[in-house]
């Protein structure tokens, strides 16, 4: 695809803007960390994946980042949805 | 009717030891997200509290800068690896174009936050002020300094297409920058909700 690389670009402006508005307006609640933790998630998928040119390589190199994304991604949730004795 | 098959590449762009030092960075700030998000959880309203002090509209701006200096960096190494044998110093000079502007755009980024850090010292805030705090400047200034080493590796890499010095078959040292720039780039995706988003 000719102008993939503007389409990411519009992409993680989009999900940016949308992170901002959640914050700036005060919308984070239990629902919102999960759904920005996703939207974070696939902003890093979008970067390794296509400006870091991982999707043509053989898998295990495009493996190790995301495995690092949803272990981090995941870990964050469960600090913050983990119920606080 | 033709079947196009895209055969997968055996390695990953750039060379070798960028990708250890890509893996190091992850392991690095992935300890250090995870050492906040699990701190918070000891002192939640103050780490809400602490982070309404925060401009959030400052790190909104950072991401945008990054994202679009990321995009500027792909459109440069896309430049080169598409250039023809008989164009290759015009593609170099188109090069040298764009990573100019991944370059003013890393500074912007380094401007935007030497501002975003000199208001928060003004307000008396340091390393020992709270466990918040001390979280948000260290993620925020050890990135930071990722951004200059960034910067400098990106005019090291104008430099080189200044001689006209890459093409599809010599890119390997523009591709380990790019790496390293978008490294750069992934960290501070994570870090801005992170510490200014949620709560």
């Amino acid at each position: 695809m000719k102008k993939r690389a503007e389409l990411i670009w519009i992409v993680l402006v989009v999900f940016t803007i949308f992170t901002y508005f959640l914050g700036q307006f005060d919308f984070v609640n239990t629902l919102m960390v999960g759904i920005l933790l996703m939207t974070t998630f696939i902003k890093g998928e979008l970067i390794t994946d296509y400006f870091m040119s991982l999707k043509n390589v053989k898998l295990k190199y495009r493996m190790i980042p995301t495995i690092w994304l949803a272990a981090v991604m995941s870990s964050i949730a469960v600090a913050y949805y983990l119920p606080i004795q | 009717m033709s079947k196009i098959v895209h055969l997968k590449e055996s390695y990953p762009p750039g060379d070798f030891a960028i990708w250890i030092v890509i893996y190091i960075e992850l392991l690095t700030f992935g300890l250090m997200f995870l050492g906040y998000a699990f701190s918070r959880r000891a002192d939640i309203e103050l780490f809400n509290a602490s982070q309404s002090v925060l401009n959030q509209a400052s790190g909104f701006v950072d991401t945008l800068i990054l994202i679009t200096s990321s995009y500027f960096v792909v459109k440069a190494l896309n430049t080169v690896k598409n250039a023809r044998i008989e164009n290759i110093q015009a593609s170099n000079e188109s090069a040298s174009r764009w990573l100019l502007a991944a370059i003013l755009f890393g500074i912007m980024f380094l401007i935007n936050k030497l501002l975003e850090f000199s208001d928060i010292f003004s307000q008396g805030i340091n390393l020992s002020t709270n466990t918040f705090f001390m979280f948000y400047l260290l993620l925020t200034m050890f990135h930071f300094m990722h951004v200059v080493l960034g910067v400098v590796i990106l005019f090291n890499i104008r430099k080189r297409t200044k001689i006209g010095c890459y093409s599809e078959q010599n890119c390997r040292g523009i591709e380990s920058g790019a790496l390293y720039w978008h490294l750069v780039d992934l960290l501070w995706i994570i870090l801005f909700p992170l510490v200014y988003i949620l709560r």
